[in-house]
């Protein structure tokens, strides 16, 4: 077992340290931030935005300058929101706290010096963590059965609704809006189009790119064009310490450990852990600290704790999608649309038949997370020159990487227009309320729990009892209700409202 | 009578019935099968139902607790940007990337009050230089930078 450990890692590290996939997830690093740093702009734009140009790798080299970019971009997302007090995803809101109050201070520098250092630690960790529960987690998968897959993706699909922003009953119907987009197509089963409306493009089902570019990247940016014309922020021009200094360090290392920990343990939790985990940290510290008042005023345990918490989750969460090819929240669902563009069915089978290619993508996250440090870190002053540049001059060059991303990758009109679609789509979504990040779930587990759900019914003739009787199956769905249950206890909801106000 | 309390659940009602009963419509073809046996209509359907029942359950929701207004709706940036995006796509087939990422970049400008043309034009002009540079030549991506391939 030990021994498999090692072995594994080394095997990963063979694979992803070569000059070329070094070179790739610098790169990636780097591109993934600078299109995270933009304000308003968090990971799922970013990486949906910069998906295009990962496709024509090979499988690994995209898999490596995926992680890259993923990690740049959550790290942009972070610089933003110390910096401009923005955050572009949920999980960024808890930094924003005292990361923001430091930078006020001038103390921006240490502040995203301890958020990367904290990010650092936390995500070998949670390399470790995959390193080791990878392998007997995917055993337990190959136990799974059609009914278990099926309830396992009620219970992520439930996770996710009651950890979306917002109302819980119109996250149910975005999910659903989800799946039912997600069997645009044939049919594999018949052969039959469905909901296709003879248009030949759509017989494949609905391009991944258009939908998650126009619901998430374009929808941003007409949502940054609605608001006011931003005011440029002085702190900027404050950082005075690039580096956290040794007090810093005294104080923040214990959160950075307890962030670590909660967030790997809740990372593997199926649906949107991230989030969960930052809060959860965030939390914790303000619990243990000698004196809580500090936080909101700037206290640095308060962006090293979510940080790392954060980061660790981001780690652990792809253990439910490489081992059971469930992705857990809509970035992992980013992640395993880009695995399947490339040809790669995400799950258990991916550890055995290509072991190269599964831990070397767990060996580049690691090296994604050591781009971060040893290049971004330094490069922080330019960054910050990247947030004084106008946004009248930004977004259009963005926009114009979205339609050329999704041009290039398939070169007709349709999916121009697809991404117009989705991007009305989505900005009424929006409008009305809705949180749009579910539906890039459901989107990618509609087929599978159609298929799932047919193979599960053709086993029992029929039978829906299937799903109670199957121990495995019935646990899940007992897991599901309970979440359900807990949204509707008052105490849990007031929780849950509160924590998504903050 | 009733009123609307709730006016964004409201509209979100109206989206979920829109697209609940699009489902059911469109589907109504396909075949429904039993559990046993799903056809390609089976699943489809069970999603479009619920999808409608849920947009039910929200409408009458808006029409008793109450709720936040929808923020004004602007047009501009909303139309300026789709456009845009169809524009290029019109565009680039025919006469290339150059002029595709220039006029892209005009009709993006107008997302915003107070546009400068020449300020605009001059964003457009380099970043059509940068993108030929960099994806049709260095990335070799399938684009055409001028007209006639």
């Amino acid at each position: 077992m030990e021994f498999d450990f090692f072995n594994n890692l080394a095997t990963g590290f063979t694979a992803a340290a070569t000059f070329k996939n070094i070179g790739l997830a610098l790169l990636g690093c780097l591109l993934g931030t600078l299109i995270g740093v933009l304000p308003g702009i968090g990971p799922i734009p970013a990486i949906a935005i910069l998906l295009p140009i990962t496709f024509q790798l090979d499988p690994l080299g995209s898999l490596v300058m995926l992680a890259g970019i993923y990690y740049g971009a959550q790290y942009g997302g972070s610089t933003t929101s110390v910096l401009v007090n923005m955050p572009g995803e949920a999980s960024s809101i808890v930094t924003c706290i005292d990361g923001h109050q430091m930078a006020r201070q001038g103390r921006a520098g240490a502040a995203l010096g301890v958020a990367a250092l904290g990010s650092f630690f936390a995500g070998t960790v949670g390399t470790i963590f995959i390193a080791a529960f990878g392998p007997p987690l995917s055993a337990l998968a190959q136990q799974f059965n059609s009914p278990d897959y099926f309830s396992l993706m009620v219970l992520g699909l439930v996770t996710a609704v009651v950890l979306a922003h917002g109302s819980v009953i119109k996250a149910i119907g975005v999910v659903m809006v989800g799946l039912l987009l997600g069997l645009v197509g044939t049919d594999v089963n018949s052969g039959i189009t469905r909901y296709t409306f003879g248009i030949s493009d759509l017989w494949d089902g609905i391009d991944f790119l258009p939908l998650v570019i126009g619901m998430f990247g374009v929808v941003e940016i007409i949502r940054n064009l609605e608001q006011p014309v931003m005011p440029r922020i002085p702190v900027s021009t404050k950082i005075r310490d690039l580096w956290p200094s040794a007090k810093d360090f005294r104080e923040s290392w214990r959160a950075v450990l307890r962030g670590t920990g909660i967030g790997s343990l809740l990372g593997i939790l199926p649906g949107g852990g991230v989030v969960l985990a930052s809060f959860a940290s965030y939390t914790i510290e303000k619990k243990v600290a000698k004196d809580p008042s500090r936080f909101g005023k700037g206290a640095i345990e308060g962006v090293a704790g979510p940080e790392s918490a954060n980061n660790a989750a981001a780690q652990t969460s792809f253990i439910p999608l490489l081992t059971l090819g469930l992705p857990s929240n809509a970035i992992m669902a980013l992640m395993m649309g880009a695995m399947i563009i490339q040809g790669i069915e995400p799950g258990a089978a991916v550890m055995t038949k290509r072991p190269d290619l599964f831990w070397g993508m767990v060996a580049s996250m690691w090296i994604g997370n050591l781009m971060l440090l040893v290049i971004n870190l330094p490069m922080i002053g330019i960054w910050v020159k990247l947030l004084s540049v106008p946004y009248r001059l930004l977004y259009p060059a963005v926009l114009l990487f979205c339609v050329i991303g999704i041009y290039s990758t398939n070169t007709n009109f349709t999916q121009l227009v697809l991404t117009a679609v989705f991007t009305l789509f989505g900005y009424i979504l929006v409008r009305f309320g809705c949180e749009p990040a579910p539906l890039v779930l459901g989107f990618i587990l509609g087929p599978l729990m159609e298929e799932n759900l047919r193979r599960a019914m053709v086993i029992s003739r029929g039978d829906a009892m299937i799903f109670f009787e199957r121990p495995i199956s019935a646990t899940l769905l007992a897991l599901s209700v309970a979440v359900i249950a807990l949204i509707v206890l008052p105490q849990f909801r007031k929780t849950r409202e509160q924590a998504f106000q903050e | 009578m009733f009123r609307v309390k709730s006016a964004q659940d409201f509209g979100a009602a109206v989206v979920f019935m829109l697209i609940g009963l699009a489902g059911i419509y469109f589907g109504k073809d396909l075949t429904f099968g039993t559990a046993s046996r799903m056809g390609p209509g089976y699943f489809p359907t069970i999603i479009s139902f619920l999808i409608l029942g849920l947009g039910v359950v929200i409408g009458l929701r808006s029409i008793a607790i109450e709720g936040p207004p929808i923020e004004k709706l602007q047009f501009r940036p909303l139309f300026f940007v789709i456009a845009s995006i169809l524009v290029f796509g019109i565009l680039i087939d025919r006469v290339g990337l150059a002029i595709a990422a220039v006029t892209l970049t005009l009709v993006a400008g107008y997302a915003r009050r107070g546009v400068n043309l020449k300020e605009t034009f001059a964003l457009g002009a380099g970043l059509a230089i940068f993108t030929i540079v960099v994806f049709v030549y260095a990335l070799g991506q399938p684009l055409p930078a001028w007209w006639g391939r």
